[in-house]
């Protein structure tokens, strides 16, 4: 009987398979590149600015003209009317600038006075003031206050 | 010691989890802006937090680590591996959340600003190193290439940090970590989110100890059949 010993049945490591690899590495790398330039071609490429202001959009009007943009302003008090179609409203820039908005869809549900919206749609004309918007988004900032703090009271007894 | 807190990490974030489930849905305040959508703020923002800097940086620094030379190790790259792992699915529940938060808040369910695709594409490199290390069979190779890999894409981290500060997006800006240091929340809402920032941290540490253990196992077992293996080939031989 043969020793079991001299039988050295140890499986060799096969080569490593560079080339194989190699390619799968590209391959991944491949994949990689398109879904980010995928990723990125959804119009981060052309602006890696999400909206324009009311005063940058009114200091490039010519170059706007009534092309679509998102204008980001804020709600001007005591100004929205809500239509059957949506709602128009006037909005107010970091100049003072202001934008008269006709905006058609349901405003989201934070939509209210003084809160930051940007509005995707374009300006009826290359000189007029008025925006026709499709779609509304509520910018809100980055402040949480809880509503009614009990635990601060005016000396007259009222809360916030 | 060491025993000891890791015995005690599972029921320790477990009873924190449990502790901002019940701050974040019951005892704080609702916002004066957007009422009780705030809420979502004791999850979303520590969640981004574990899936940018906890599980992403470990997995970075892991991948540095295994890169170094005198730090080289098989446990520098399961750990790498393990929290890259982990990330991904921080990084879908970043992207969820803000999902569900932002569709009654900013009125849409996704908006291709910087903040946002930037995320996306973080999980987009998150699964390509997992990709990258099943494409590769050479332990040395694969762990090389994919540490290589996780130190490029980390790139993309101050990226997305600062890019509410750099452009113009619809996400909001920091409400911790702010540019001017100062603090955007108060009160009991704040120390609630604090606890949120522990408790999902350490829920990142719990999933990590236990995927790398996964690891481990995996190795021995693997050992353990190769052995067997050897022992039945040389029984064949010897009949």
């Amino acid at each position: 009987m043969p020793d079991a010993d001299a039988f050295d049945l140890t499986p060799v490591p096969a080569p490593p398979s560079k080339r194989r690899g190699r390619r799968r590495t590209i391959g991944v790398l491949v994949v990689l590149v398109l879904a980010v330039l995928a990723l990125l071609s959804q119009g981060l490429l052309h602006s890696l600015n999400y909206f324009e202001t009311i005063d940058q959009a009114m200091s490039a009007r010519t170059t706007l003209g009534t092309s679509t943009i998102r204008l980001e302003g804020v709600v001007k008090p005591h100004t929205i009317n809500r239509t059957s179609s949506g709602a128009s409203f006037w909005m107010t820039g970091g100049k003072d600038e202001e934008v008269f908005v006709n905006a058609h869809g349901s405003p989201p549900q934070l939509f209210q006075a003084s809160i930051p919206v940007v509005v995707v749609g374009h300006f009826t004309s290359s000189t007029s003031d008025r925006f026709d918007g499709t779609q509304i988004l509520v910018k809100h900032t980055a402040s949480y206050i809880a509503a009614h703090p009990k635990r601060v009271k005016a000396p007259n007894g009222t809360t916030r | 010691m060491k025993q000891l807190s890791l015995r005690l990490l599972g029921p320790l974030t477990l009873v924190l989890m449990g502790l901002t489930f019940w701050l974040g849905l019951w005892v704080t305040p609702p916002d004066k802006i957007q009422g009780n959508l705030a809420r979502l703020v004791y999850v979303h923002p520590a969640v981004a937090w574990v899936a940018l800097y906890v599980s992403f940086g470990t997995a970075t620094i892991a991948s540095a680590l295994y890169l170094w030379r005198r730090t080289r190790s098989q446990v520098m790259d399961r750990v790498a591996h393990c929290a890259m792992e982990v990330s991904v699915v921080f990084i879908l529940l970043t992207l969820i959340t803000g999902s569900i938060w932002g569709r009654p808040t900013w009125g849409v369910w996704w908006a291709w600003d910087a903040r946002l695709t930037s995320t996306a594409i973080l999980g987009v490199f998150a699964l390509a190193y997992l990709a990258l290390r099943r494409a590769n069979d050479d332990p040395d190779l694969r762990a090389r290439r994919s540490a290589v890999f996780a130190l490029l894409a980390a790139i993309n981290v101050p990226i997305i940090h600062f890019s509410v500060q750099w452009w113009k997006t619809l996400h909001q800006g920091a409400t911790v970590f702010t540019a001017n240091r100062t603090l955007l929340i108060h009160g009991l809402m704040a120390w609630t989110l604090l606890i949120s920032f522990f408790a999902f941290t350490l829920l990142f540490f719990w999933l990590l100890r236990a995927r790398y253990r996964l690891e481990v196992l995996r190795g021995e077992r693997y050992q353990v059949v190769l052995d067997e293996a050897l022992v039945q080939r040389r029984r064949e031989g010897v009949r």
